[in-house]
């Protein structure tokens, strides 16, 4: 089975660890700079004043005056995450993180070991903590899973027995689906409103009138393959029944705190170039190179910035490095309290021979191994496929060729 | 798990009164370089009657859509 972990709010939470007063309070994170004011998760207390979630922030300050803005802290969320994510791991769950507040695992490798699925989920919400308001749901599909999660009550668990998705589905509201606010009112001026309405249409029609969001929508209302709907062009690897765990995190980090706020950024950089020096010693590391690096501050007057650089090719080289983050500086919001720097994922090879003469054979094979996972560390698992053809002369284009996944 | 290169992908089209495309994807067809029909599996309980048109849209896109005779409904198809 799929289970699904799913923390309401993740963002807001996060950010309100460090003042928990204002989660009594009506707040709400505030709209990401530069972007529409629409505003992110509430708290309960705006809700109960009539403040959701995407609402425009004139009119939350018209509905509620004394709405409280919490700023946004990515560091903060990728690190309660990441706590989270490791506890979960210490508890024996292979885990795959969607985003910050959801993932999924399969049960299967637990079942055993905590005496069936309940008392697994019940673990895992153990693990999460119990002040995250975690609810947890498990199904023989994802969205299923996550279904059962979304309805669950927090630190509860709702089990879907297998082969009977499409009932517990079907009585679901429609705001479930993966689908545009548009294209839900859509339906919901056609008197679809509920999972099931939506899974008794018929999918050409469905395809036909909202396109390819509305044909995965219907094909998740009725508990199908995603990927007859043809939507591997669009997510590709994308696989209901199946979850993908993430590698070990490295887990390699270095802070440097400034004695008062830096905004110079001539001064960031030189702060960055230390920040590297120290970071490529560590012994941790033991020669291998970069594939993957996060770059964090916290800013003045609370919240924090958090930006990823994915190589071109890993590399242990501090200029390389250096031109990679260098460049993201420039997009700090506010001056700065400190600047962080994390090593997300290594490359396997300890240093590389530059090639006298042209790569063949057993190095040729490395290095286009090296390469596709370079790109399933910026493009997810399952992003890379070998074409096979099984019948060329068909007629039928879809039948010529099929995608084979190269996990 | 194994997927379909060059699946059809439903598309939105506005048709003509001879039964071919006007729009794709809400822009105006320029012109039609090809038509042609596929029917195929007819002796199987899913067969295939499709009906092809490569297109130039105004943006000069080249695009091949399809209606599906069998269950209706436009599609778009890479390959074909």
């Amino acid at each position: 089975m799929i289970a699904c972990i799913l923390v309401p709010g993740f963002e807001l939470q996060a950010a309100l660890r460090s003042r928990p007063r204002l989660g009594l309070r009506p707040a709400a994170l505030a709209p990401e700079p530069g972007t529409e004011p629409l505003l992110g998760p509430v708290t309960a207390a705006a809700e109960a004043a009539g403040v959701r979630p995407g609402m425009r922030l004139g009119e939350a300050l018209a509905l509620c005056p004394s709405i409280a803005l919490v700023e946004r802290d990515p560091h903060g969320v990728e690190e309660e995450w990441e706590g989270i994510l490791k506890r979960l791991e210490d508890s024996g769950f292979a885990i795959e993180s969607v985003e910050p507040g959801c993932l999924y695992f399969d049960t299967r490798g637990v079942e055993r070991l905590y005496g069936g699925v309940k008392p697994a989920l019940k673990r895992a919400l153990a693990s999460v903590g119990a002040s995250w308001n975690a609810s947890a749901g498990a199904a023989d599909r994802r969205f299923a899973a996550l279904a059962a999660a979304a309805i669950a009550r927090p630190d509860q668990a709702v089990v879907v027995d297998d082969g009977r998705s499409k009932e517990f589905l079907a009585p679901l509201p429609l705001s479930l689906l993966p689908l545009e606010q548009p294209r839900r009112e859509e339906l919901g001026h056609l008197g679809v409103k509920k999972i099931g309405q939506l899974a008794g249409l018929p999918g050409s029609a469905v395809a036909e009138r909202l396109g390819p969001d509305g044909r995965r929508a219907w094909s998740l209302a009725r508990n199908e393959d995603t990927a007859d709907a043809g939507l591997n062009d669009i997510q590709p690897g994308f696989n209901d029944t199946r979850v993908t765990a993430r590698p070990p995190a490295t887990d390699l980090a270095e802070w440097l705190e400034f004695p008062e706020a830096v905004a110079n950024e001539l001064t960031l950089r030189r702060a960055l170039t230390a920040l590297l020096d120290r970071i490529l010693a560590r012994p941790e590391r033991g020669g291998r190179e970069i594939r993957k690096v996060a770059l964090s501050a916290r800013l003045v007057g609370g919240g924090s910035w958090r930006r990823t650089a994915t190589l071109r090719e890993p590399s242990a080289e501090r200029g390389v490095l250096r031109a990679a983050l260098g460049p993201k500086l420039a997009e700090l919001p506010a001056p700065v309290l400190s600047l962080g720097i994390e090593l997300l994922t290594l490359a396997e090879a300890e240093g590389r021979q530059l090639a006298l003469v042209r790569p063949e054979g057993e190095e040729l094979e490395t290095r286009l191994r090296d390469g596709l996972r370079q790109v399933r560390a910026r493009a997810g698992a399952g992003a890379v496929a070998t074409v096979v053809e099984v019948a060329p002369w068909s007629r039928i284009p879809e039948q010529r060729a099929l995608l084979v996944p190269r996990d | 798990m194994l997927a379909r290169l060059n699946e059809p992908q439903p598309a939105l089209v506005e048709e003509r009164f001879d039964g071919s495309p006007d729009r794709v994807n809400r822009q105006p067809v320029a012109a039609i370089r090809e038509e042609w029909r596929v029917l195929d599996r007819w002796w199987t309980e899913e067969p295939i009657s499709r009906r092809y048109f490569e297109v130039v849209l105004e943006s000069g896109q080249n695009v091949v859509v399809f209606r599906d005779q069998e269950q209706g409904g436009w599609f778009s198809q890479r390959g074909a």
